[in-house]
């Protein structure tokens, strides 16, 4: 049996808005082993990227038991948990998310700088990526230069970069056209074929037919998985 | 990881260029006054640093008390001086008498020059350690010996060796050039002593320096000492309190104290009230101080206010950062050394800045400050200032901006509440408290200044020279230079006197009057006149008579002034005689012959002294007083002035004086003062505009949207433009409701110390306030305008 990277145990999230306790995410429970490509699909509101930033632990549950590598999350300090998700995540977003003063190159180098890499590896580690993706080419330009599908797959590349166990991926494609969906699409499949661990969250069918398993979330709930 | 926090801070700067424009330029300005301020302190702490025995030196101060007021002031009797070496002679290493700095003419072969100088005794040497470059050490051995300070020397001699030259004093006596010393620094107390003769000769040539050897009531000489080594400056002080009045009789009912001012007091605590030491320039050193700290604090703020306000739109980079693996402390030193480039530029171009203005600045503040490039507290300080600087500055940005929540920052749906605003909207209101308190503090200054400058000076001080007639060459010859001025057609009349015009050299006491009260301890100013003085000067009669050359018994005439009549409390004063008090040797009465308007002839925010004008029988004045014609120009009656003084006079150069440049230069302390002030008010006023700028077009472009939405709902240009404004206008009334009683308190305060003063009105705060709302509209409007003018659909698309 391959290992288990996550599991959620009636994981729920609640906030407050003014008096009233709304809740996000009721009661999640849900496993998620190493090489899985899972598809959390849904309508707008149901919580899909809610719970990504949740399991990517830039927000936390309010209630319930979240364990990642075998380890609480939720019973960790801040600081712990921001080293374990340093560690073992990559976040690829919908709005691509690149630091728009600092180059290709220099966005897929950040994680790298905060992981404490020395500047020779660092240097080797993002030739080889840039290598790999074929955008040598590209590496002095700013953001602004590129199209939306190479800007995300600089976003790709970035959280590819520090090699984490899972990459959350928060519609990846929405602010994409087709052509280039279908590319970033393919490419994730075939990252998942290399056995990289990725969970993402998308509104379309087609996107969410390259994984192999689909969650469906509706008003905080699984439905169906 | 450094390299890579200051790439990001160099592509923020350049992405940025208004923010950094307004960023940069406006702490560049808070460091260059700053800066310039510190220099200037510097300067004043370091007055008379110049002397290695600047610790142990210390002048010989007496207080006198008067009809129950202490005067405090350095002029001593000659007796004082044995007595102190006598009776106290261990306290000291070394005690000189001094004149006080008088010119001179000092005349070598064709060439006459007029220089400053001081009469003193060898110890001086001892106690100053000058810096002796030519001749021997001791140039005062022989009573007919001068040393030369260097620039003197070159004038007189140019390159020739000027040791054992003869020179002629004052066309009088031979003298012989014993040292050259290296100029004393301006920034002393002895900067204007360009030579130094022996007080032997001054003793010898001086009748009245002759006279005063026993004379325990004739305070008109100076001492220096440097205190021996086993001692005290307090100690000595103590010692000696009481020496003038246990040796003599006579001035005991004055109640004489003696005491010390070390030389580190005497350029900025000088002043003396009631006989109690009472600050004096140190108060200026602290005003420019606070001055200076203000204006790097309001460029602080701006920093401050202009960072966190950008935050919000580098939350987004925030976010990413945090999700991508950055703690907070990363972040952190991310901000931190932002802001270190940013500071670190500004003080660049603050360098830049001050080495600029340096000349113009030593212009406005009469100062010789040069840069201290080889200085390593300078450049130690610096560095301090700079960290300082940017930790402060940088530090609320920096951990504002890490405090982030990634998440909300990544949605995009990040905006600061209502609290977030509040400390910004604090910061400005602090900024624009300190500008209209600045605003009102130099406003009310410069009245202080205009409405002394306004008061009647009770004579005609334009058209009016004075030509200093020191020296045996003058005497006896008034009524004949007189004559050939009259007769020249430039003068309308001439007079002598023994004191300018606008100072009073002697006051004199021990006279007696029909009504003296009871234990009345009088004091008058006391000048010699020749009959012509008041017509030459314009002074005003009001009563009475003025001098004539008709009556013989003018000779033993006087005028006294409005305040005398008042202060001997007489009713009908005319006709009147003032007695000498003295038993053994009394001067004959004085009948009083008419009274004229007071004169302003010591510091022009204090009341006038009693004052008589005697009528001057020896035909020994020490200034002409030349009453220009008005009908031909000043250089006219100049050059022919000139010509007929050279006539008689060929020997002499000839040295003159406008009185209303005179007049003027007492106002020059608190001028300097005022245009000091009124420079880094508008620096401030500058710098707070800065920021407000740079907040308006942050505001407006954060509020883009809304402006969009508003534009399509049909608001007009107005509506918006008041929207955006009112904000900041709310601000700035609040910063007036606190500078105002503020201001209002500290000037009241300040003002007391006049005695001839302004009202402080109540337009200058209407002023300050119209000003600064103003100021703030202008500014702000320039953006709202700009953001009300944008079309909606463009603003609309960014969302």
């Amino acid at each position: 049996m391959a290992n288990i990277i996550l599991s959620l145990h009636e994981a729920s999230r609640t906030v407050n808005s003014g008096s009233n306790k709304v809740t996000i995410l009721d009661d999640i429970n849900l496993q998620v082993e190493e090489g899985e490509f899972i598809s959390l699909m849904g309508p707008s509101g149901s919580g899909k990227s809610t719970l990504l930033n949740c399991i990517g632990m830039l927000d936390a549950f309010t209630d319930g038991e979240y364990a990642f590598l075998g380890q609480s999350v939720h019973r960790m300090k801040e600081k712990d948990r921001s080293k374990l998700y340093k560690e073992y995540i990559g976040f690829v977003f919908q709005a691509y998310h690149l630091i728009d003063e600092l180059k290709v190159y220099e966005n897929i180098e950040t994680p790298l700088l905060y992981k404490g890499v020395k500047a020779s590896e660092r240097k080797a580690m993002v030739a080889d990526m840039l290598d790999r993706f074929g955008v040598v080419g590209k590496k002095d330009l700013f953001p602004q230069q590129l199209s939306g599908g190479q800007q995300q797959l600089v976003g790709i590349m970035r959280a590819l970069i520090g090699s984490p166990k899972l990459i959350l991926a928060d519609e990846p494609t929405g602010n994409l056209n087709s052509k280039q969906s279908t590319e970033i699409m393919e490419l994730f499949a075939e990252l998942n074929k290399e056995g990289a661990t990725i969970i993402q969250a998308t509104h379309s069918e087609n996107n969410a037919a390259y994984g192999s398993r689909i969650v469906n979330l509706l008003d905080g709930k699984i439905v169906s998985q | 990881m450094l390299k890579n926090y200051f790439k990001i801070a160099w592509r923020n700067l350049l992405k940025n260029k208004i923010y950094s424009f307004i960023n940069i330029i406006g702490l560049a300005l808070g460091m260059a006054v700053a800066i310039m301020i510190s220099l200037w302190v510097t300067d004043e702490i370091r007055y008379n640093n110049y002397f290695e025995n600047y610790d142990s030196i210390a002048q010989i101060y007496q207080s006198q008390t008067f009809n129950g007021y202490t005067g405090t002031g350095t002029a001593l009797p000659r007796p004082l001086e044995f007595l102190l070496r006598e009776d106290y002679g261990d306290n000291f290493e070394h005690i000189t008498m001094s004149s006080w700095t008088n010119s001179r003419y000092l005349k070598f072969g064709d060439k006459i020059i007029s220089r400053t100088g001081n009469f003193m005794q060898e110890p001086a040497l001892d106690i100053l350690k000058l810096d002796i470059i030519q001749g021997v050490e001791n140039g005062l051995k022989e009573q007919n010996s001068i040393m030369l300070s260097k620039s003197v020397a070159e004038t007189l001699f140019g390159n020739d060796d000027p040791i054992g030259k003869i020179i002629k004093v004052n066309n009088e006596h031979d003298i012989l050039v014993t040292s050259v010393y290296e100029d004393i620094p301006t920034n002393t107390d002895f900067g204007e002593v360009e030579f130094i003769m022996t007080w032997r000769h001054y003793v010898a040539t001086q009748q009245w320096v002759t006279n005063a050897i026993d004379s325990w009531g004739n305070n008109s000489f100076q001492m220096f000492v440097k205190i021996a080594d086993n001692t005290t400056m307090e100690t000595v002080s103590s010692k000696i309190l009481d020496s003038k009045k246990n040796a003599n009789e006579d001035t005991a009912e004055f109640n004489p104290q003696i005491f010390l001012l070390p030389m580190k007091d005497w350029h900025l605590r000088s002043q003396f009230e009631n006989g109690v030491q009472a600050g004096g320039r140190i108060e200026n050193v602290w005003l420019f101080s606070i001055i200076g700290a203000f204006v790097l604090f309001l460029a602080c703020i701006n920093f401050m206010n202009l960072s966190t306000a950008r935050s919000e739109k580098r939350a987004m980079e925030v976010g990413i950062r945090k999700a991508i693996g950055s703690n907070r402390k990363q972040l952190i030193s991310q901000f931190l050394s932002e802001s270190l480039l940013v500071v670190l530029f500004a003080f660049a171009v603050a360098l830049g800045l001050v080495l600029l203005s340096l000349n113009g600045f030593n212009d406005l503040a009469s100062k010789e400050i040069t840069f201290p490039w080889s200085s390593i507290p300078f450049w130690a300080y610096s560095l301090i200032f700079i960290l300082f600087t940017a930790l402060v500055s940088g530090s609320y940005p920096a951990l504002y901006l890490s405090s982030f929540r990634p998440v909300r920052a990544l949605k995009g749906t990040f905006k600061a509440g209502k609290m977030a605003a509040l400390p910004r909207k604090v910061l400005v209101v602090t900024q624009f408290t300190v500008s209209v308190a600045l605003i009102i503090g130099t406003l009310i200054v410069m009245q202080q200044i205009d409405h002394s400058k306004n008061r009647p000076v009770g004579y005609d001080k334009e058209g009016l020279i004075q030509i200093p007639t020191f020296g045996q060459d003058f005497l006896g010859k008034q009524d004949l230079m007189r004559q050939q001025f009259l007769a020249s057609g430039a003068v309308l009349e001439m007079s002598t006197s023994s004191s300018p015009t606008t100072n009073v050299w002697s006051n004199r006491g021990g006279y007696t009057w029909e009504g003296k009260p009871e234990g009345f301890q009088e004091s008058f100013t006391w000048t010699e006149v020749s009959p012509e003085h008041v017509r030459a000067t314009g002074m005003t009669v009001i009563e009475g008579r003025d001098f004539s050359r008709e009556f013989a018994t003018d000779s033993n005439a006087v005028l006294i002034n409005k305040t005398a009549v008042e202060y001997m409390g007489l009713e009908n004063p005319i006709g009147k005689f003032i007695m000498d008090e003295d038993e053994e040797d009394p001067d004959p009465p004085m009948q009083i012959i008419g009274v004229v308007e007071d004169v302003i002839a010591q510091s022009p925010y204090e009341p006038v002294g009693a004052g008589f004008y005697v009528f001057d029988g020896s035909n020994n004045g020490s200034f002409y007083n030349v009453r220009l014609n008005p009908n031909k120009s000043v250089s006219e009656n100049l050059s022919i002035i000139e010509k007929t003084f050279k006539g008689l006079f060929p020997d002499l150069p000839f040295r003159y004086d406008f009185v209303d440049e005179e007049y003027a230069a007492k106002f020059a302390s608190e001028e300097r003062v005022a245009s000091l002030a009124r420079v880094f008010t508008i620096l401030a006023i500058l710098i707070s505009c800065l920021g407000l700028f740079g907040l308006a077009s942050f505001v407006a472009e954060r509020r883009t949207k809304e402006i969009g939405v508003r534009k399509v709902l049909g608001a007009t240009v107005a509506n918006l433009w008041i929207l955006l404004s009112k904000d900041f206008i709310k601000l700035v009334v609040i910063a007036l409701l606190v500078a105002i009683p503020l201001a209002f308190y500290f000037m009241t305060q300040w003002i007391q110390k006049f005695d001839y003063r302004t009202d402080i009105s109540i337009w200058v705060f209407v002023a300050a306030g119209v000003g600064a709302l103003a100021i703030t509209l202008i500014t702000v409007s320039f953006q709202s305008v700009k953001a009300a003018l944008a079309n909606p659909t463009k603003s609309l698309k960014t969302e």
